[in-house]
């Protein structure tokens, strides 16, 4: 039992240079591979990691601008719709003026028309009255009239006066 | 054949007694275990490395590159730094050697060989070189001698300090090779001393000791288990310790 406390140095060499050999295939045919492809994978999703934010603040920028855009074409069409209304409310006015006019003038027109159809009929009338009164004149200056014979020549007159 | 010497058959290394030229080698069958796990390991590692179509051969790729990053990112640069990195294969060798002897011992037939403390030692002198190295590599001949005195040290403690840091490094070593040695030793000395109370029951009362293989058989399946863990935390620890002291030589107080 008390050789197990007593290092053999024949072994110790042996195991030093065993170790040692080992470090240096493994490393040379096993490791070195291992660490390459693991490096260069870790590249790749470093590379593809920093893609994807660039990829990503693009998109963020674009959207921004897009926003923007966006925002700038819908105060650009309020400010046309608001320009439409009011300029269909211009018009509106204009051509409810514009109607209204008309009508004032069809209406004086109209009243004008009236009026100097009423003054036609009018003097119609009394040209009529006047013949009629003249016609009745003469009737009455021609024959010798009794009651009966003034109401039969009014009748007559106003009889003819009617058929007319 | 007493106790002891039954214990000490299974555990101490047995020189195969090959001499070359009147010399007699160091063949020793801790030895030759050694040199049979390294050839084991490096065909093994050498056909997983290369790369494979089938899912199998992908598959033990991938578990490998997951090893190397345990021990990239849990051991080496953690304690290292990015200085750390060249080192990377010795750490990965490391670990896998010391746990691969270690399991060794677990299969019947064969032996710990890290239960031998000239085994140890060498592993451990190998890390005292790779402390002595990276010491040398980042801060040359005088600073790596500087590093050993703390910055703001006064003069006058200087010859105290110098030769205690220089004992403490030493000490580190040595107690690298101690602690896997012991470690592994004593693991394997509880079995067979579990073993061994079948046998000692036996002899008193042969119905006795027929009983008494089942509380030893399950004390001996619960060390067994603690055995792995053993094998797994002892591998750890070796590497570990050896990266915190080499990454203490790289970056001084």
């Amino acid at each position: 039992m008390e050789d197990l406390l007593k290092p053999d140095i024949g072994v110790m060499i042996l195991t030093i240079c065993n170790f040692l050999l080992l470090a240096y295939l493994l490393k040379r045919f096993a490791w070195k591979g291992i660490i390459g492809a693991l490096e260069k994978r870790e590249q790749q999703i470093a590379s593809d990691k920093q893609q994807a934010q660039e990829a990503r603040a693009d998109a963020e920028k674009i959207k921004a601008e897009l926003e923007e855009k966006l925002n700038r074409l819908s105060e650009e069409t309020s400010q046309k719709i608001a320009q439409a209304v009011a300029l269909g409310q211009t018009q509106r006015e204009q051509l409810l003026a514009g109607a209204k006019e008309e009508a004032e003038r069809m209406l004086a027109q109209a009243r004008e028309q009236i009026a100097a159809e009423k003054d036609q009929a009018l003097a119609e009338v009394r040209d009529e009255i006047v013949r009629t009164a003249v016609l009745a004149a003469k009737q009455v200056v021609r024959e010798d009239i009794d009651a009966s014979h003034a109401q039969a020549a009014v009748d007559r007159v106003l009889n003819e006066i009617k058929q007319k | 054949m007493n106790v002891a010497d039954t214990i000490a058959h299974h555990i101490l290394d047995h020189n195969w007694g090959i001499t070359l030229g009147g010399i007699s080698l160091p063949i020793t069958t801790h030895s030759v275990i050694i040199f049979s796990v390294s050839v084991v390991l490096l065909c093994l590692l050498a056909w997983i490395s290369r790369p494979h179509t089938s899912r199998a051969g992908r598959l033990l790729t991938t578990l490998l590159e997951e090893y190397v990053s345990f021990i990239r990112d849990g051991l080496v640069l953690p304690n290292m730094g990015a200085e750390g990195k060249g080192f990377l294969p010795y750490f990965c060798t490391l670990f896998l050697f010391i746990l691969s002897v270690n399991l060794a011992g677990m299969i019947p037939g064969l032996k710990t060989a890290t239960s031998n403390i000239s085994v140890t030692a060498a592993l451990a002198l190998c890390s005292g070189g790779i402390i002595l190295y990276s010491g040398l590599k980042f801060h040359g001949v005088i600073g790596f001698i500087k590093g050993f005195v703390p910055s703001g040290t006064p003069m006058w403690l200087v010859p105290l300090i110098f030769p205690l840091e220089v004992i403490s490094t030493v000490i580190k070593v040595c107690v690298l090779a101690i602690r896997l040695f012991a470690n592994m030793l004593s693991g394997h000395m509880v079995l067979i001393c579990l073993l061994l109370i079948i046998f000692i029951v036996g002899q008193m009362k042969f119905s006795a000791g027929v009983l008494s293989v089942f509380p030893a058989m399950g004390l001996e399946i619960f060390m067994t288990c603690l055995e792995l863990l053993v094998a797994f935390l002892q591998a750890y620890v070796f590497s570990l310790l050896t990266a915190i002291f080499a990454g203490s030589v790289i970056h001084t107080h």
